[in-house]
């Protein structure tokens, strides 16, 4: 199946976009046949899953297609300790983003060129003295000659290899497509799209969430049963007494279902910023359908409009990031976009990843222009004031490097990274916007699993990995610190809970702090390796956990124990998901999937810390929070399933859950044990490491505007023996550690945990009340906003309202006049009208007899009667000439 | 006169000149035949008649349809170079943009009403022969009535159309009702042509002549000369008596008693058959004879046919002799005030009428002349000559048009207002509709005095409002006679609710009605637009055009008055709650009849915004106003 390099990418975007929209379809068809689908829409699961499996079997092909044409290199991961860091990937010699790397350069300087003389000119015109039609003119001729120039920069091949050199290190190039299918909206200045972004990483991505998102359709077939059929909600009381029953909703939820995977295949195929945007918001509002699933339970409402509301936060951010980037860039593309012109040349206009790393500077991060030129506006109006329109845009460009060493724009770089990753920790839970996350466990646990364990919370790290090329060593450091906090907050805060869902929550939580913190401290890969390797086993745990809810009717892991004689799968492949998560392995032999992911993490944290000695509470943390995950996951695991039952009641009716929802346990836990090895050259780090940004590979060095200088490592220098040995020990000295003591704690009981809860008694209502997050945004937030909004409300009903009424009374006042004078006289009048008009109308009928003889005889009535008429007007008419 | 040569130019007349401009008429004479020969001959009875008759009708309407697109100046051939106004069978007839309109408007109808009738089912098998040959004789007969040059074919024409269509009436045999609206409609077509065939002697009597042009010309002659005694109210009379069977025929009031109860009687395809085809050409002939007896055509000596000379003769032989010695001095009293009145016009022109009078002095001195010796004369007088002694006749017929407009819009309208059953409001709709037709015919006489450029679109207002009446009356009828099939019924209050379960149906039918009413964006609104705008123009006339502008107001009140009745159906099948015992039969629109019924209500929408193609088509009847 060998394609040419065109073709591929169009093939692989025909595949993929068809996976994308296939579950759009399902929602489509469900949404209007639903109820239709068969008694109580139960065809509607197979309506969905059909969709999500004939994704997943496209992206599979996809995915063949791509190891096929672009087989990855044997990266180091496989084998521990051997360094050779530089050389992967170094086969593909044909780059689709590189080709035209000069052409890039020269395309960009005159792009900002003309931005900066346009703003010149407006700087100008607002003094007085300036011709904005003029201006426009001027820039629509200079982008024409744009066009010439960039041809000629195309051949250029030679200075690449140059600039290449240049670099850090020698590092392969990234194989990319990139396109739009469609341009939602097109101006000179801004470019709406729906288009594509596929790389290695998008591909492995599609792979997993339809894989997961398959696995979890059918789970829920089983699991959503009762929806089938009305239902008697007994956590809704009635105010009437009793409690609510209400109509099954199975085709609603899938119908949400469906929805979901089409917004987060979205975020995953986007584009451009503009377009992940969209389905970012998307994949918010399905996830408010779904965690409110059970709307009339208060407690789902709530949860449902505090993950929205939590994630407009984030949300606020990423669009001043957004803003900041599309005003300082005027693109939110990702790759380059080429287009053939009128006169059949090459156009390319580049996109976010060149214009922050331009090649000619060997793919290192460096202010790009526009951002450049935006911080210096003060001095280019002076320019412009000076100099002629074409001259100034010569002077600016030959400033601009000059600017840029300065330090110039730096900042504004700074702000779209935060302002992006803002959007990140929203949707990724991150500390201080964790809070909506556990309390999303109100939904469904299918959901739970899908889309707030797998795929949507994933979303946050997908996007920090995406936009990994344009964050500062400044916006790392801060990343890293926020996931580092996460991580050791949520997991503290799982030890003490007793709800089964709640404890995966909050590791949930834990682990998207890992993956943030690795992509902070330079770990590229291993950062998304743990995505995908968590995405298995956490729906994995969660499904698990939803098998045992199913089975008790409780979350309460105080009420269970003791289950895993009676459910052998649910708890096996539980334990497999427990040991995936703390990363078990046989050090330097095998492992489960968490084992290689946290390792790597851990690996690039000792590593940061070695060379930033300043940070390295980073690495505690990590390690740390190694032990703290080993321990909380295994006291679930030991609590639900290993001792006595605690609740008789609760255990005399438990039973193994149905083979539709054991089969889909079974088919991940494979996935949670085998997801991190590498056959060869398929494995998910080698994928991942052809799929690394390019001039990621070198270290950098920056800060100071956040922090102090600050190397961030390369993260092949992580594979170092010396490093990565002991990284390997210490997590699983760590994991042990934690597996240990919780089986001091809850299976050899030789601790009581009662004892220590009352012992730590401060430490353990403050980690039992979640570090009283909730509580000090109910002071801060809630509270005033809801004083706010009172104060706003008795304004608007003692004052406005009483202004309004009295308006509207005399209003009516008039009206009534008005109606009266409409009435006698205006309806008089016409209703007069009309009743003359009437009874003229039905008095007509009268003469229609019916009786021919009278109609022959009107013949000749009418025809005299015309006559003496015509003769009366010929007389007078003959005598006026 | 020996027989030869007399014969020579009458066969090269029929064969060289008007067969070839006949084939429209020809062709749907042969299918007449055809039909008949399927339905006699043992051979052919398998055939269905009903196929037979469409492919006749759809070569007439090729026919019709080439001959249209010939036209000077007509959009689809450019360099067309065809006849413009050719006198056919020793001016009987005339081919002229208004024939090949007509023609193709009423050729075109008919494959509609072909399509129409196969999908309601009536006529039957049986009575299909019978009726198809019913129907394309009377079409026959139309489109002979829109190209009467003579009163005889306007007589014969109008016989020629009337009597299928008696029968038509008739077809539903075992139906009391049907039966008696044949008797009443024959018995009171018989009284019309009586009192027409009285006014066409009395006409031809007294101008000497049955062929229009020429007796326009006696006309002007006489308007000029000044009319003799007593003559000018014979001649009043005779054209009123005329009116009275083109008012049979339009349906306009006060005889217009037939069409309620023919409407009720027949079935709706007879119906809708009626209220298109036959008004369609009704108003074309009234647009012949009225335009025709008021407005002058350029008669050149050598154009008027050798035979219709020898006609001429006849009649005037039969005039002297009527006449007698007392009219000799009468003519050479009227010979001099026509030539005085010839001097003066010749002052009164400016440069260049004055050149071209002058160059017509020795012509007009020998008409002069030629007046005492009895010969033709109307030939060498000018145009506007012509047009200047026409007044009189013109602003009597204007008159008399809009006297029967008004009347006829205003109790067409008022007489809708009562009625329960579907096809007598129908009836009545038709009868006003025909009221505002007159109205622009009117328009079209009084311009045709003084500003033939604005004539020319009166004319082509009416004939734009008769092609969207096509479309509108036959998609009415074929919505009643779908309806028919399913409810069995025709009363209005068995519509009750019909939006509940043919919801397609009724947005069609309310579509159908609003046009009917003449409300924009749809076909009717630009038919009556256009209409009112030659009101307008000629609402400024300084004779005629008192009368015309307050027949413009007339006509906007009537426009209200039929908002009230035509939305009360609307209303009816909306609002209403359905009766409980109506089978719950709907016709949906992915149906045959209700394919039918969409493709034959789109073009009222797409006329209603797209109708400057339409408009050019009408605009090129028009052009029969010289």
């Amino acid at each position: 199946m060998e394609l040419v390099e065109t073709d591929l990418g169009a093939t692989l975007s025909t595949l993929l976009g068809l996976a994308w929209l296939i579950p759009l379809a399902s929602f489509a068809a469900i949404l209007f046949f639903g109820p239709k689908m068969g008694p109580h829409g139960r065809n509607s699961a197979w309506v969905a899953t059909g969709a999500i499996g004939t994704s997943l079997a496209l992206s599979l092909f996809a995915f063949g297609t791509w190891m096929v044409n672009h087989p990855p290199a044997v990266a180091h991961h496989g084998d521990h300790g051997d360094v050779h860091g530089e050389d992967h990937g170094e086969e593909h010699g044909k780059e689709h983003d590189d080709s035209h790397a000069n052409n890039h350069s020269a395309e960009a300087t005159n792009r900002v060129a003309a931005r900066l003389v346009r703003f010149a000119e407006e700087q100008a015109a607002e003094g007085g003295h300036g011709d904005r039609e003029h201006g426009d003119h001027e820039h629509d001729g200079h982008e024409h000659s744009d066009e010439g120039h960039g041809d000629e920069g195309h051949g250029d091949e030679g200075q690449h290899a140059d600039s290449v050199e240049h670099g850090d290190t020698g590092h392969g190039e990234k194989i990319a497509y990139s396109g739009d299918w469609y341009a939602l909206y097109r101006s000179p200045s801004l470019v709406l799209s729906i288009g594509w972004y596929i790389d290695s990483l998008t591909v492995l991505l599609f792979v997993v969430v339809t894989f997961i998102a398959t696995c979890i359709h059918v789970y829920a077939t089983g699991y959503m049963h009762d929806e089938l059929h009305d239902v008697t909600d007994h956590e809704v009381t009635l105010a009437a007494g009793g409690h609510l029953h209400r109509p099954g909703r199975f085709p609603r939820f899938f119908q949400a279902l469906s929805l979901f995977c089409f917004s987060m295949l979205g975020i995953v195929i986007a584009g451009n910023l503009a377009m992940v945007f969209i389905f970012w918001e998307l994949v918010g509002i399905c996830s408010w359908f779904l965690i409110g699933f059970y709307f009339e339970r208060k407690s789902a409402s709530t949860a449902a409009n505090k993950a929205f509301i939590v994630n407009r936060v984030g949300d606020f951010g990423m669009l001043i990031g957004l803003m900041a980037l599309w005003g300082a860039l005027g693109t939110l593309h990702f790759g380059d976009t080429v287009s053939v012109d009128a006169e059949g040349h090459q156009v390319v206009e580049p996109g976010l990843f060149s214009l922050v790393r331009p090649a000619e500077n060997g793919h290192a991060l460096q202010v790009p222009d526009g951002m450049v030129v935006a911080a210096a506006a003060s001095r280019v109006g002076n320019i412009a004031s000076v100099v002629s329109p074409e001259d100034a845009r010569a002077v600016i460009a030959e400033q601009v490097s000059g600017w840029r060493a300065m330090g110039m724009g730096n900042w504004l770089l700074v702000v779209a990274g935060l302002g992006i990753f803002c959007g990140c920790m929203g949707k990724s839970a991150q500390v201080p916007l964790h809070v909506w996350l556990p309390d999303a466990m109100e939904g469904p646990t299918p959901v739970s699993a899908l889309v707030h364990s797998a795929t949507m919370v994933a979303a946050g790290v997908y996007l920090t990995g995406r936009f990994y090329p344009v964050l500062t060593p400044d916006v790392l450091v801060v990343i890293a610190y926020i996931g580092a906090i996460t991580l050791f907050i949520a997991a503290t805060i799982a030890l003490v809970c007793t709800d089964i869902k709640r404890v995966l929550a909050y590791s949930t939580v834990s682990q998207l702090g890992y993956m943030m913190l690795a992509l902070g401290v330079g770990g590229w890969v291993a950062g998304l390796f743990h995505l995908v390797t968590h995405a298995f086993f956490k729906s994995l745990l969660f499904m698990c956990s939803g098998s045992v809810i199913h089975a008790c009717h409780t979350n309460d892991m105080r009420r269970m124990g003791g289950l895993l004689k009676k459910m052998p799968y649910t708890g096996w492949t539980m334990l497999v998901g427990c040991l995936a998560i703390i990363g078990a392995g046989v050090p330097f032999v095998i492992g489960f999937s968490g084992y290689y992911s946290k390792d790597s993490i851990l690996a690039q944290a000792l590593l940061f810390r070695q060379i930033n000695p300043s940070h390295a509470i980073l690495w505690y943390a990590a390690a740390g929070g190694a032990a703290l995950t080993a321990f909380y996951m295994f006291r679930l695991w030991f609590m639900t399933f290993i001792g006595e039952p605690r609740d008789q009641e609760v255990a005399a009716h438990v039973h193994e859950s149905p083979s539709v929802m054991t089969t889909p346990l079974v088919v991940l836990s494979v996935m949670a044990v085998a997801a991190g090895w590498s056959l060869g050259s398929l494995g998910v780090v080698n994928l991942l490491e052809q799929a690394r940004p390019l001039g990621t590979a070198a270290g950098m060095t920056g800060g100071g505007l956040l922090t102090a200088a600050v190397t961030v490592p390369a993260e092949a220098a992580s594979h170092a023996e010396a490093i990565h040995v002991t990284a390997t020990w210490t997590a699983f000295a760590t994991a042990g550690l934690g597996v240990l003591l919780a089986a001091a704690f809850y299976v050899w009981r030789v601790v009581n945990p009662a004892v220590i809860a009352t012992t730590l008694r401060p430490v353990y209502v403050f980690l039992e009340n979640k570090w009283y997050f909730d509580e000090i945004y109910n002071w801060i937030f809630v509270k005033p906003a809801h004083g706010i909004a009172m104060l706003a409300s008795a304004n608007d009903r003692g004052i406005i309202d009483s202004i309004l009424h009295l308006a509207a009374w005399l209003s009516r006042q008039l009206a009534a006049i008005d109606a009266w004078i409409d009435r006698f006289l205006v309806d008089g009048l016409i209703n007069t009208l009309a009743n003359v008009t009437w009874t003229m109308g039905l008095r007509l009928r009268h003469v229609q007899t019916g009786r021919l003889r009278q109609y022959v005889m009107f013949i000749v009535v009418g025809t005299v009667a015309i006559f003496l008429l015509a003769s009366m007007m010929l007389s007078a008419t003959v005598a006026i000439p | 006169m020996n027989p030869a040569s007399f014969l020579t130019p009458v066969l090269h007349d029929t064969l060289q000149v008007s067969l070839p401009l006949f084939r429209t008429e020809l062709a749907l004479a042969v299918t007449v035949v055809l039909v008949l020969l399927v339905r006699m001959l043992p051979g052919l009875r398998r055939l269905d008649s009903g196929v037979v008759a469409l492919g006749g009708i759809l070569f007439a309407a090729w026919y019709a349809w080439s001959d249209l697109r010939g036209l000077p100046g007509s959009p689809w051939m450019p360099d067309a170079v065809g006849p413009e106004r050719v006198e056919l069978f020793t001016g009987l007839l005339v081919f002229d943009p208004l024939t090949a309109f007509l023609r193709f408007l009423l050729t075109g109808f008919l494959v509609l009403f072909a399509v129409f009738t196969r999908i309601t089912g009536i006529p039957d098998r049986e009575d299909s022969a019978d009726f198809n040959v019913l129907v394309l004789g009377a079409t026959l007969g139309m489109c002979l009535m829109a190209s009467a040059n003579h009163l005889l074919a306007v007589f014969m024409a109008v016989e020629m159309a009337s009597v299928p269509s008696y029968a038509l009436a008739g077809l539903l045999k075992g139906r009391r009702t049907s039966s008696e609206a044949a008797l009443k409609y024959a018995v009171y077509g018989a009284g019309a042509a009586g009192v027409m065939l009285y006014g066409i002697s009395l006409l031809a009597g007294s101008l000497g002549t049955f062929h229009l042009p020429t007796a326009a010309a006696r006309l002007a002659e006489m308007g000029i000369v000044g009319f003799p005694e007593g003559a000018a109210l014979v001649l009043a009379l005779g054209g009123l008596m005329v009116g009275v069977g083109l008012a049979f025929k339009l349906s306009a009031v006060p005889f217009h008693f037939w069409a309620p109860d023919v409407f009720e009687g027949a079935s709706a395809e007879v119906g809708g058959f009626l209220s298109v085809a036959s008004k369609a050409a009704a108003v074309a002939l009234l647009v012949r004879v009225a335009l025709g007896l008021s407005s002058p055509v350029a008669l050149e000596a050598d154009m008027v046919p050798a035979a219709s000379v020898v006609l001429h003769h006849a009649d005037e032989a039969a005039a002297e002799t009527a006449e007698a010695g007392s009219s000799v001095t009468q003519a050479s009293a009227s010979q001099r005030r026509v030539a005085a009145q010839f001097a003066s016009l010749k002052q009164d022109g400016d440069g260049q009428e004055g050149d071209a009078s002058n160059s017509e002095k020795p012509a007009t001195e020998a008409a002069a002349t030629e007046i005492v010796a009895g010969a033709t004369s109307a030939a060498v007088m000018s145009v506007d000559e012509q047009r200047i002694g026409l007044a009189l006749p013109r602003y009597f017929i204007v008159a008399l048009i809009a006297f029967m407009a008004a009347v006829t819009c205003t109790l067409g309208n008022l007489g809708a207002y009562g009625q329960t059953n579907i096809k007598r409001l129908l009836a009545y709709s038709t009868i006003a509709h025909a009221g505002y037709l007159m109205m622009g015919v009117a328009a079209a006489v009084a311009l045709a005095g003084s500003n033939p450029s604005m004539a020319v679109s009166a004319v082509a207002a009416v004939a734009f409002y008769l092609a969207t009446y096509v479309f509108m009356n036959v998609s009415a009828f074929l919505i009643v006679a779908v309806l028919r099939n399913r409810l069995r019924s025709e009363e209005i209050a068995s519509y009750a609710g019909l939006v509940k379960t043919s919801p397609g149906l009724v947005v069609l039918m309310g579509v159908v009605l609003v046009s009917l009413i003449g409300l924009p964006p749809l076909a009717g609104f630009v038919g009556k637009f256009l209409i009112f705008a030659s009101l307008v123009e000629a609402s400024s006339l300084p004779a005629e055009g008192s009368i015309l502008s307050a027949l413009l107001i007339v006509g906007g009140v009537n426009t209200v008055l039929s908002l009230f009745y035509y939305l009360r159906v609307l209303k009816v099948m909306t609002f209403d709650p359905p009766p409980s015992d109506r089978p719950q039969q709907s016709v949906g629109l992915v149906s045959l009849s209700g394919a039918a019924i969409t493709a034959f209500v789109v073009p009222i929408v797409i006329f209603g915004v797209f109708w400057s193609g339409l408009y050019t088509l009408a605009h090129l009847a028009g052009g029969i106003v010289s």
